[in-house]
């Protein structure tokens, strides 16, 4: 199915400049490999870079410069193949994570080895992010998140399962992406549990985020 | 299709000529998109070295300044310009015009050899491979944005008529790649204010090619 709710246009953006934090970045990358329309906007936002780049100037190439240039062409091997036509079939495989998250989670749902934070409420956080947080989080069907807002930017993607707040109904492939000022409240949606992909923009926020997030409601 | 037309025009319009239509003092009747797809046909069906070194001595120094405005040391950034361009000689012939014009091609090369160099963020490259091939894929479908010749030209005008505040957060986003945290603290601006003028920003740059397709 395709995706309903989309990356915001500042989102988009920053990923074309390089200049979205890598959590971030890692969900966006698996929202664009779902949603053909945020792969447009991404092209528009490229276009937008192509016109800065070439607006920088600064001095003409040195001799020595364009000679090295010419002999890594001789170097170079003579052209890149081909690459076979994509096959844009949808993978129906369930067990397969998008390859953006394999780096950080490896490419196997089943695999995952998830950790109890709260009851009903699993998480795997990814290490190694120097730049803000990522999480796979999974919540069980039914349950209700107590009411909150995020300190900074925070990003998440369905997986699998679904939920509805006051912005509507995510499911697989649906990006919710917050501004500070947001204040929501999801509800998972009954049957299978609700997984997704979450980051934050600084883990400071994240700590903070989750202790007002389930404090009230589990207690610790 | 718009490819064989291209090398259609190639043909006819022979380099020098081409290149006239560039110059600063030439009425241009050639944009300047069209002209370097010229030359991205020429390097691509002739392997033609002086094409190749007219986008080289035009675009280097280019990419090569965007990659200092990102704060990447000197050896690095000739290192990378190198790189790109010797990308652009070896896959001269998966470039489509109308899809994106040599600059944003370009851009995107710089702009990935950047995040997987410099800010090191695993697997990058392959992603945005795959991501591309998506795009090559339903290109050519009716909803698909082809991108004209006279984008570069529109957009550029679109930039310029951005209000300061639009055009210094766009500026700060692509040529210092701050992030929307970073700017807000820079600039003492909530963050919710950042994000809403960059998207009324890209709305209205989007807009203008928009109209002229």
């Amino acid at each position: 199915m395709k995706p309903r709710h989309h990356l915001d246009d500042a989102t988009l953006l920053s990923y074309s400049a390089g200049a979205l934090p890598v959590a971030l970045a890692v969900v966006a990358s698996t929202h664009l490999e779902r949603c053909a329309v945020c792969r447009a906007g991404l092209l528009d936002a490229d276009r937008i870079g192509g016109v800065l780049m070439q607006q920088q100037y600064v001095d003409a190439p040195t001799e020595n410069a364009r000679a090295a240039m010419l002999a890594s062409l001789d170097a170079a091997p003579a052209t890149e193949p081909l690459a076979p036509p994509v096959d844009i079939v949808e993978e129906h495989d369930p067990d397969r994570l998008p390859s953006a998250l394999h780096p950080w989670f490896g490419n196997s749902m089943r695999a995952l080895r998830w950790r109890r934070v709260a009851p009903g409420v699993q998480r795997i956080r990814a290490t190694g992010i120097g730049d803000g947080d990522l999480m796979l989080l999974r919540v069980a069907p039914g349950s209700k998140l107590p009411l909150h807002s995020h300190g900074g930017s925070e990003l998440t993607m369905i997986l699998d399962g679904a939920y509805d707040d006051l912005l509507g109904h995510f499911g697989p492939g649906d990006v919710a992406d917050l501004d500070a000022e947001t204040v929501h409240q999801p509800v998972t949606s009954p049957g299978v549990p609700c997984i997704c992909v979450a980051a934050t923009d600084a883990p400071l926020v994240f700590s903070r985020w989750m202790a007002r997030t389930l404090q009230p409601l589990f207690g610790f | 299709m718009r490819t064989m037309a291209l090398h259609q025009l190639v043909a006819e319009v022979a380099p020098s000529r081409a290149k006239r239509s560039v110059s600063p003092s030439a009425n241009s009747a050639v944009p300047d998109a069209l002209y370097w797809s010229m030359q991205m046909v020429a390097v691509a069906t002739q392997r033609d070295r002086t094409s190749f070194m007219r986008i080289y001595d035009h675009f280097a120094p280019r990419l090569r300044c965007y990659l200092g405005s990102l704060g990447m040391q000197d050896s690095m950034a000739d290192e990378l310009v190198q790189e790109a361009l010797l990308t652009l000689w070896r896959k001269a012939g998966m470039f489509d015009p109308s899809r994106a014009s040599l600059a944003t091609w370009l851009f995107r090369v710089a702009r990935n050899l950047y995040i997987d160099h410099v800010r090191q963020q695993p697997e990058w490259l392959p992603i945005q491979k795959g991501l591309e091939r998506l795009e090559e894929a339903e290109f050519g479908r009716p909803d698909s944005q082809p991108e004209s010749f006279f984008d570069q030209d529109i957009l550029k005008q679109a930039i310029d008529r951005l209000p300061p505040v639009q055009a210094k957060l766009i500026r700060m986003c692509y040529l210092e790649s701050r992030s929307h945290s970073e700017i807000s603290d820079e600039l003492q601006m909530p963050l919710g204010s950042v994000k809403s003028s960059l998207r009324r920003a890209f709305s209205k740059l989007q807009g203008s090619m928009r109209a002229s397709r």
